[in-house]
C-alpha cells in the first residue's frame, strides 16, 4: 500500500490550515499579483533584468559522473544553471499571520524541490537556486500563505514575530522595511535586507481579521483558538513523546 | 490535565512598571517614537565614556548611531528594563551582562577558586607513617599557619617572596566534620558550624555522610584563579596544605613521606567543583563545563534558607545556572559575543518564570494531593509516564496561555528560545519537585518542547532543532551513550553541549528533585557544607538578589587591584 501522508493530527480548522497548506494537491487561493520585478526587487539578490550570476557552469556543458541518483532525480531549472544559492526569509506574526515558521518549512519540503529550509522562532528562512528561488518566493507572496500586515519578508532584525502590533496593524520591523499608505495599501521601500528601493513595491491591502482569524496556522488562546481545544492534537503529542522515551530504552521485540 | 484558577500573577507588577501607562493585555502599540537608543541611561552612560576613551586613546570605539546596522540604532521600540526575579530591584539589560556585573563574576570566581581536600590521608601519613601525635590543638595549629599561608605566605624557607595580603583577603580556609566532639575542639574562626548552619533534619543528614572525617574547604585568593584558571586551584591550595604541614608538625622537608601528602592535596582526597573537560573542550578541572549538575544544585544554598520552598531553592538554581552555563560558559568560554545574556535573562527576571512554576506547584496539590510546602519523600508521586504527561501538559498550556494572554509578556519574552527555556523549566521543575526524580523532571521539560513547537510552529533557535526534538528519546534511558542520571550530567552531556538556555535549567530540575523530597543534599554533601560558609564572599543562598546588588553597582567582589596600580 502506497504511503498517504496525513500532514498532521487535529480536529480544529487551525489543524485543518496547516494539513491544507502542507498537502500539494491543493491548489492555495491566489490572493494578490505580484510581478516578477517586485519579486526581484523585494530579494534583493540581483538588479532586476540582470543575468543570474552562476557558481558553477550549466550541468549540460560540463561533464557529469556516472551517478544513479542523478538519473533519478532530475535537477531543478535552476540547478542545471548553475545558479548560486540564496535566500528568502519570512517573519510571521504570532497575531494570526497566516504561515508560522515550522509550517512554512513543512509546507515547502511538500510543494518546492531542491531547497534548505531553517527554522527558528522569529524567522523562517528557505535557501535554494537562485531561479528557483523567485519562482517560489513569488508563490509565497502570491497566495494565502502572506498577508502584508502580518508577514515580512526581512534577511535581519527579525523581532517583531511576538511583539504586539503598530496601530496601523502592522508588525513591528525595526527597519521600517513596508509602510501603510493611502487606502491602507502596504508598500515595501527597503528590500529584505534593508536596502533602499528604487521604486515602491505594493502588495495591497491587508486581509481584514476575520481571514486572517479563519485561515490561522497558530493556537492562540487570546485571539483565536486556544491549543487545548483540540484535544486530539494534545493528545498526539503526548503519544509521539511516550514513544520516543520509551524507544530510547532500545525494547526488543520478542 | 485540567487547568486550575490562581488569582496570582507573579509577573504583573514587573509589567506595570516595564510598560508604564499600557494596557498589558493590550495586543496593540506605537513604535518608532522612542528616540533609540537615547531613551535608556545606560546607553547614554555607553556612549558618553565611550567619547572619553576615544579622547584618551585615539581609536574609536561605542558608536551605536553610527555602527548599528547602518545608522539605525537599536531602540525603535521601548528598551525594556528588567526586575531581578522575586528582589523588586529593577535593573537595565546591560546590567546582567556579566562584564558589567560584579557580582556575577565573584559568583564564578567563588567556585572556580573553591577545592574540598580531606584530612584523613594526610592524618594517617602524621600519625602512622611519621609517628606524630595529631590533636586538636595541633590541627587548630596547622589551620592557623595554612590560613597565612594559603593567601601566599611563606613558611619554611628564609628568604621568600610573598603576596600582599590586602590583595588576597578573600583567601581563608575552613573546617568541616560530622564529629561533634571534634567539631567543638575546633576554633570557631576555622570551622563551618553545620550545626549552626542547616536546619535539624539537613544538619543530621550531612553530618551523617562526613561521619568522623574532616575536610578542608579551601578558597584560593580570587585574583590567583583569574590570572590562572580552575585548574590551578588544586595546585595552588596543595602546595600550600603541603608545607603548612612541613611547618605544622615539624617535618623535613625533603623527606618522602611529605610526597604522600602531596599526593592526597592534588590527587586522592581533593575533590574539584568540576571534571576536566575532553581536549577538544580545552579545559581543566573546576572550569564551568565540568560541573555535574547535581554538583551545581548543592553549590547553590537556596533549599537551605528555603527548605520549605522547593520552587524556590529550584528558581535560584535556574537564576544561577543560567548566569553560569549561559552567560559565561556557553557565552564566552565557549562562543563570544553579548547575545546569550538576552537569553539567559529571561529565567531569573520578571517573576515569569517564577509564576509558572507556582502554578505548577498549586496543580500537584490540586489534581495530586502534593504540598510543596511540606517536602517528604514518602509524599511524592510515583513518576509514571502518564503523571509526567499530565503535569508537564497542564504547565505547558498555561504558560502559553499566560503568554498569549498578556501581549505585554510575549514582547518581554520576544525571542522564541527565551520562551522555550522559561516554559520547559516550569514543566521540568514540576515534574522533578513532584516526583523527586530528576529524569522525571527532564522528561518533562522534552513533552514541553514537543508541544510548544506544536502549538505555535516555532520553538527556538537552530540549536533546539536537535536537543529538544531527540530529547524524549534520552531522558530516561541510562544505557551508556543513550541517558544517565541527572544528576550526573552536566554542560558537557553529549546532548546538552551547545544549546544555551538549557543548562542551567537543567541543573535546577535535578536540584528540585531532592528539594521536592526535603533532601539535605542533591550529589555531594560536602560541597553542600562548604558553600554554606558564610564568609564566602558571594552569598550562594541568594543568587539572584546578589546579582541584582550586582547590577545596582552594589556588590563588594574581592580579587580587585586597586592597592598596586594608580588611583583613578
Amino acid at each position: 500500500m502506497a504511503y498517504k501522508p496525513q500532514y498532521g493530527p487535529g480536529t480544529s480548522h487551525v489543524a485543518e490550515n496547516r494539513r491544507r497548506q502542507m498537502n500539494p494537491d491543493i491548489e492555495l487561493d491566489k490572493v494578490r499579483n505580484v510581478t516578477d520585478e517586485d519579486v526581484v526587487l523585494i530579494l534583493g539578490h540581483r538588479a532586476p533584468g540582470s543575468a543570474y550570476p552562476t557558481a558553477h557552469p550549466p550541468l549540460a556543458e560540463q561533464q557529469e559522473p556516472d551517478c544513479p541518483i542523478r538519473k533519478i532525480v532530475e535537477a531543478t531549472p535552476g540547478a542545471k544553471a548553475g545558479d548560486r544559492v540564496r535566500y528568502v526569509q519570512f517573519v510571521d506574526s504570532m497575531y494570526n499571520g497566516p504561515s508560522q515558521p515550522y509550517q512554512r518549512t513543512y509546507t515547502e519540503c511538500y510543494r518546492f524541490r531542491g531547497i534548505d529550509p531553517g527554522t527558528l522562532s522569529g524567522r523562517q528562512i528557505v535557501e535554494c537556486r537562485e531561479r528557483d528561488l523567485e519562482g517560489y518566493s513569488k508563490w509565497l507572496i502570491e497566495t494565502e500563505m502572506f498577508d502584508p500586515a502580518l508577514t515580512s519578508i526581512r534577511g535581519a532584525t527579525v523581532h517583531g514575530h511576538s511583539l504586539r502590533l503598530a496601530e496601523d496593524g502592522l508588525m513591528f520591523d525595526m527597519l521600517q522595511r513596508c509602510i501603510v499608505g493611502d487606502e491602507g495599501v502596504v508598500t515595501y521601500v527597503k528590500d529584505q535586507i534593508g536596502e533602499p528601493l528604487d521604486r515602491a513595491v505594493s502588495l495591497g491591502k491587508p486581509l481584514d481579521d476575520a481571514w486572517v482569524k479563519e485561515h490561522s496556522t497558530i493556537f492562540h488562546s487570546l485571539i483565536g483558538l486556544s491549543y487545548r481545544d483540540d484535544v486530539e492534537y494534545i493528545e498526539y503529542i503526548q503519544r509521539i513523546h511516550s514513544l520516543r522515551t520509551k524507544y530510547g530504552f532500545m525494547p526488543i521485540e520478542e | 490535565m485540567a487547568k486550575i484558577e490562581r488569582s496570582q500573577k507573579l509577573f504583573l507588577d514587573a509589567l506595570k512598571e516595564k510598560f508604564q501607562g499600557q494596557d498589558p493585555e493590550s495586543v496593540k502599540t506605537t513604535f518608532y517614537n522612542f528616540g533609540g537608543l537615547k531613551q535608556s541611561p545606560r546607553k547614554r552612560e555607553f556612549m558618553a565614556a565611550a567619547k572619553g576613551i576615544e579622547m584618551s586613546r585615539g581609536i574609536s570605539m561605542y558608536d551605536p548611531e553610527h555602527c548599528h546596522l547602518g545608522g539605525l540604532p537599536m531602540g525603535q521600540r521601548q528598551l525594556m528594563t528588567y526586575e531581578v526575579s522575586t528582589t523588586g530591584v529593577f535593573v537595565e539589560g546591560d546590567d546582567l551582562h556579566f562584564v558589567n556585573n560584579a557580582a556575577m563574576q565573584q559568583f564564578w570566581d567563588d567556585i572556580r577558586r573553591t577545592v574540598i581536600v580531606g584530612m584523613d590521608l594526610a592524618h594517617a601519613t602524621l600519625q602512622k607513617r611519621l609517628g606524630k601525635e595529631v590533636t586538636p590543638e595541633t590541627i587548630n595549629e596547622y589551620l592557623h599557619i595554612l590560613n597565612h599561608a594559603m593567601p601566599g605566605a611563606a613558611v619554611v624557607q628564609e628568604h621568600m617572596v610573598e603576596t600582599h595580603p590586602g590583595l588576597v583577603d578573600d583567601c581563608y580556609v575552613k573546617v568541616f566534620t560530622g564529629d561533634d566532639a571534634m567539631a567543638d575542639e575546633i576554633e570557631p574562626q576555622f570551622l563551618i558550624n553545620i550545626d549552626k548552619l542547616f536546619i535539624d533534619e539537613q544538619a543530621e543528614a550531612l553530618k551523617a555522610q562526613v561521619g568522623k572525617s574532616m575536610y578542608q574547604a579551601i578558597h584560593i585568593p580570587t585574583i590567583v584563579s583569574r590570572t590562572c584558571d580552575g585548574g590551578t586551584t588544586s595546585r595552588w591550595s596543595a602546595m600550600q596544605i603541603g608545607m603548612s604541614f612541613i611547618a605544622a608538625y615539624r617535618m623535613c622537608a625533603g623527606e618522602a613521606a611529605v610526597a604522600d601528602l602531596s599526593f592526597a592535596a592534588k590527587h586522592a582526597g581533593v575533590s574539584q567543583m568540576a571534571s576536566i573537560l575532553p581536549a577538544r573542550r580545552a579545559r581543566g578541572p573546576n572550569e564551568p563545563g565540568g560541573i555535574k549538575f547535581g554538583v551545581f544544585s548543592d553549590i547553590i544554598q537556596a533549599n537551605r534558607k528555603y527548605p520549605n520552598d522547593p520552587a524556590r531553592a529550584s528558581l535560584e538554581v535556574v537564576g544561577a545556572g543560567t548566569m553560569l552555563f549561559d552567560q559565561i560558559w556557553l557565552g564566552s568560554y565557549m562562543s563570544g559575543g553579548v547575545g546569550f545574556t538576552q537569553y539567559a535573562t529571561a529565567a531569573y527576571t520578571d517573576n515569569i518564570l517564577d509564576e509558572y512554576t507556582y502554578y505548577g506547584m498549586d496543580y500537584l496539590k490540586d489534581k495530586y494531593g502534593f504540598d510543596y510546602s511540606n517536602p517528604d519523600p514518602a509524599a511524592t508521586i510515583a513518576p509514571t509516564q502518564d503523571v509526567v504527561n499530565d503535569l508537564a501538559t497542564e504547565v505547558n498550556l498555561n504558560a502559553m496561555e499566560q503568554y498569549e494572554g498578556y501581549p505585554t509578556m510575549m514582547e518581554d519574552h520576544f525571542g522564541g528560545s527565551q520562551r522555550a527555556g522559561v516554559m520547559a523549566a516550569a514543566c521540568g521543575l514540576t515534574c522533578s519537585i513532584g516526583t523527586g526524580n530528576s529524569n522525571a523532571g527532564l522528561n518533562g521539560w522534552y513533552l514541553s518542547m514537543l508541544m510548544h513547537k506544536e502549538g505555535w510552529s516555532r520553538l527556538g533557535f537552530f540549536g533546539y532543532d536537535l536537543q529538544d526534538q531527540c530529547g524524549s528519546a534520552n531522558s530516561l534511558s541510562m544505557e551508556p551513550d543513550r541517558g544517565l542520571m541527572g544528576e550526573l550530567r552536566g554542560p558537557n552531556y553529549p546532548n546538552y553541549a551547545m544549546n544555551v538556555g538549557h543548562q542551567g535549567e537543567y541543573a535546577a530540575i535535578v536540584g528540585g528533585a531532592h528539594y521536592g523530597r526535603g533532601d539535605a543534599f542533591c550529589f555531594d554533601p560536602l560541597v553542600k557544607i562548604c558553600f554554606a560558609d558564610p564568609s564566602l564572599i558571594f552569598d550562594f543562598s541568594e543568587p539572584r538578589r546578589e546579582f541584582a546588588k550586582g547590577a545596582i553597582r552594589e556588590f563588594k567582589p574581592a580579587g580587585e587591584r586597586s592597592l598596586i596600580i594608580p588611583a583613578r
